[in-house]
């Protein structure tokens, strides 16, 4: 029983070898407490990711990430989530110039989008941020998290009438941080309405996410400002 | 040969397809608490929360022929599952809705899922058992986050480790049978 237990973690992520699945449905099928224990599994999956900052940090993942991703270039343009964000308008590659991020060549681009282990490290990754750019949207205490971080060195102060948004002239933003990647190496962001939605990787392999009236230019400062 | 979860899925959706409801029972077993949690953190009620998930299932099979497979499975149930949560929110007729799809009608099993979901999902629960999982092995602790916060594959975690890709499984697999004992006994039977 163990060892079909041990199938099922496998097969919730996607582990599982080819010539185990077919026997493992089939089990499945027949045993509803083992569906229940597929049910756990994802239960688990749930409490893990909620307020994921609160589970302790991985030290090495960051020099992993290094190696792992040193040849994948993440864009815009790497997404599934253009499907399912359908009220969101994504903004063109070209658009990343104004971000001055190292791009080598289309052809790199290309590369790595089609490479097997970014598509398989994409999905991976989309379903995260998937779920997270949609709490983003719609749930409004999702935003309000007790993260404060002084950016006056970039000119945003708290705001004072509601004690969580950072405001500098017309920009107005709410922030978070995730103390996971995402997956991300670069700026990912989408216009949604008048508002923009930012996720910006740090070095220490936390992202930060921005909402608001913010410009990518003031984003790309407030990440600089993190990165020091 | 390894099948990751996307092809997994594509097998249970094209065995869904030709009317096993043994492979969308496991797809509903796999997604079921994702769909409850983000229905859930949106609504705050758990009484809607799991006719909505209910809703969002039944909804899911009877329009999975319509699935081409351009984004993830779980893409597409989520928007189903985010439109039908914004429906209820903004148009007071989703009551009445309810009652012209019954779960009867589908032939599929959503009943068994509600009792966990709803005893789990709740602020207070998911601190605990992330208490929990911070108590954990460092071992177990480290492979577990590492795949379920972090995502990373049980190959990248292997690397990470340096440990065998096998021991990284059966480490996931230990972490979570610790966590589901802890449910069960510590959460389940609170209730």
């Amino acid at each position: 029983m163990s060892n079909i237990k041990e199938k099922i973690s496998a097969m919730y992520d996607g582990e599982l070898k080819s010539s185990e699945i077919d026997e493992l449905i089939e089990i499945l099928n027949k045993n509803k407490d083992m569906q229940k224990q597929l049910s756990l599994y994802s239960l688990i999956n749930v409490a893990a990711n909620h307020h994921s900052n609160e589970l302790s940090p991985i030290a090495n993942i960051k020099k992993f990430s290094k190696e792992i991703f040193s040849n994948i270039w993440f864009s815009n343009g790497l997404t599934a989530a253009a499907t399912l964000l359908i009220t969101l308008t994504f903004i063109n590659n070209s658009d990343l110039s104004r971000l001055n991020e190292n791009i080598d060549s289309t052809n790199q681009i290309s590369d790595a989008i089609n490479s097997k282990e970014a598509q398989l490290i994409a999905q991976r990754s989309e379903e995260y941020i998937t779920d997270h750019v949609m709490k983003v949207l719609n749930d409004p205490s999702y935003m309000n998290t007790s993260n404060r971080i002084d950016l006056r060195n970039v000119g945003f102060n708290v705001n004072s009438k509601d004690g969580y948004s950072y405001i500098k002239g017309k920009e107005k933003f709410q922030l978070r941080i995730e103390n996971k990647n995402f997956g991300l190496k670069n700026i990912r962001y989408w216009k949604h309405g008048n508002k923009m939605i930012y996720l910006v990787p740090l070095d220490n392999g936390k992202v930060v996410t921005l909402y608001g009236n913010i410009s990518i230019s003031s984003a790309r400062e407030i990440a600089k400002s993190l990165n020091k | 040969m390894k099948k990751n979860s996307h092809d997994i899925d594509s097998e249970l959706i094209k065995k869904a397809k030709q009317g096993n409801h043994g492979a969308f029972n496991i797809l509903m077993s796999k997604y079921y608490p994702r769909v409850y949690a983000t229905i859930f953190s949106f609504i705050k009620s758990k009484e809607d929360s799991e006719d909505l998930s209910q809703q969002t299932f039944i909804k899911v099979w009877q329009q999975l022929d319509s699935f081409r497979g351009d984004s993830a499975f779980f893409t597409w149930v989520y928007r189903i599952a985010i439109n039908l949560a914004k429906n209820f929110v903004t148009s007071s007729g989703f009551k009445k809705q309810k009652i012209n799809t019954s779960i009867e009608d589908t032939e599929i099993d959503i009943s068994s899922f509600n009792d966990i979901e709803s005893a789990v999902i709740h602020n207070e629960s998911l601190e605990e058992i992330n208490g929990y999982i911070d108590t954990l092995p460092e071992s177990l602790k480290t492979a577990f986050v590492l795949r379920e916060v972090e995502g990373k594959s049980y190959e990248d975690i292997a690397k990470i480790t340096q440990t065998p890709i096998g021991t990284v499984r059966s480490r996931i697999f230990r972490a979570r049978e610790s966590i589901v004992e802890f449910i069960k006994k510590e959460i389940i039977t609170n209730e």
